[in-house]
């Protein structure tokens, strides 16, 4: 699952990112060596304070994350996640509400600069999809108005 | 130039709408549809003048507005809309987030990255 500014900046929020992370439910899961192998990557296991990451050129993007603070375990948050469709593959990500959340927990310099930015985002997004519900409802509505009379008028004329 | 009723009932019908619908969804009240289409003319009086003046006619001098004008005041006035309910919000990144909504999400990625690695990201 994809988290993080990346998946902050799918969702539209206006943010610069420098990687895209992902979360693994099982970090020794085959199908990461699978697909590392496929691109030429390689798995380079936790060292001291290093954390696990990714090798090679094909996979310089992408950072591992091991635990979202202030969220709960990865089958918890899948629950919160979505899925966007990139074109040729379709990604799972988490939302954006539990990514503030996250980032508020963790409290780093950057987090508390980019959490004014996060929520102005989710305002926006939520507004403009309640707006869109509200529009394609008194539109389905007047449809209904209309092929009402329309049927009407049809069953008028028959009688007549 | 006059409302032509049935081009317009045409190009609804190509979008599976009835007028009623196409109102609705264009925000144009009937009140103010109706008070167009019982005009001789719906250009302004003004403009009308000035192509006599001129002896054109008025489509000589008006030009169609680019789309991507239409696109960002449509964007400026839902921002508007957006910011009136929540005051506090910071009306630079509700109009920046909506800018981003009109493209596909591996776009915005891939602009998240261009500027915050100054690099391309390729979609392969």
């Amino acid at each position: 699952m994809i988290v993080g500014a990346a998946a902050a900046a799918l969702q539209g929020a206006p943010i610069v990112t420098q990687d895209i992370d992902l979360w693994f439910r099982d970090i020794h899961d085959p199908g990461i060596g699978k697909a590392l192998a496929k691109v030429g990557g390689a798995f380079v296991p936790s060292i001291g304070l290093h954390p696990p990451a990714f090798a090679g050129e094909a996979v310089r993007l992408f950072d591992i994350v091991l635990t979202m603070h202030g969220l709960g375990a990865f089958d918890e948050e899948k629950k919160h996640s979505l899925i966007v469709d990139l074109g040729r593959l379709s990604v799972r990500i988490l939302a954006l509400e539990r990514i503030i959340k996250s980032k508020e927990t963790v409290g780093r310099p950057k987090d508390e600069l980019t959490i004014p930015v996060l929520r102005d985002a989710l305002a926006a997004i939520e507004k403009k999809k309640a707006l869109e519900t509200r529009r394609g409802g008194q539109t389905a509505r007047l449809r209904g108005k209309d092929s009402a009379k329309t049927a009407s008028r049809r069953r008028a004329s028959r009688h007549k | 130039m006059r409302i032509d009723i049935v081009k317009i009932r045409e190009l609804a019908r190509k979008k599976g709408w009835t007028l009623n619908a196409l109102l609705a969804e264009s925000g144009v009240s009937k009140t103010a549809f109706y008070h167009l289409l019982r005009k001789d003319s719906v250009l302004p009086a003004s403009l009308r003048a000035i192509a006599g003046a001129l002896s054109v006619r008025p489509g000589d001098f008006l030009t169609e507005e680019h789309p991507d004008v239409e696109n960002i005041r449509r964007i400026q006035t839902l921002t508007d809309r957006i910011v009136a309910g929540k005051p506090g919000l910071d009306r630079e990144n509700v109009r920046l987030t909506l800018l981003l909504l009109e493209e596909e999400p591996i776009q915005r990625l891939r602009r998240s990255l261009t500027r915050g690695r100054n690099i391309d990201f390729h979609e392969d």
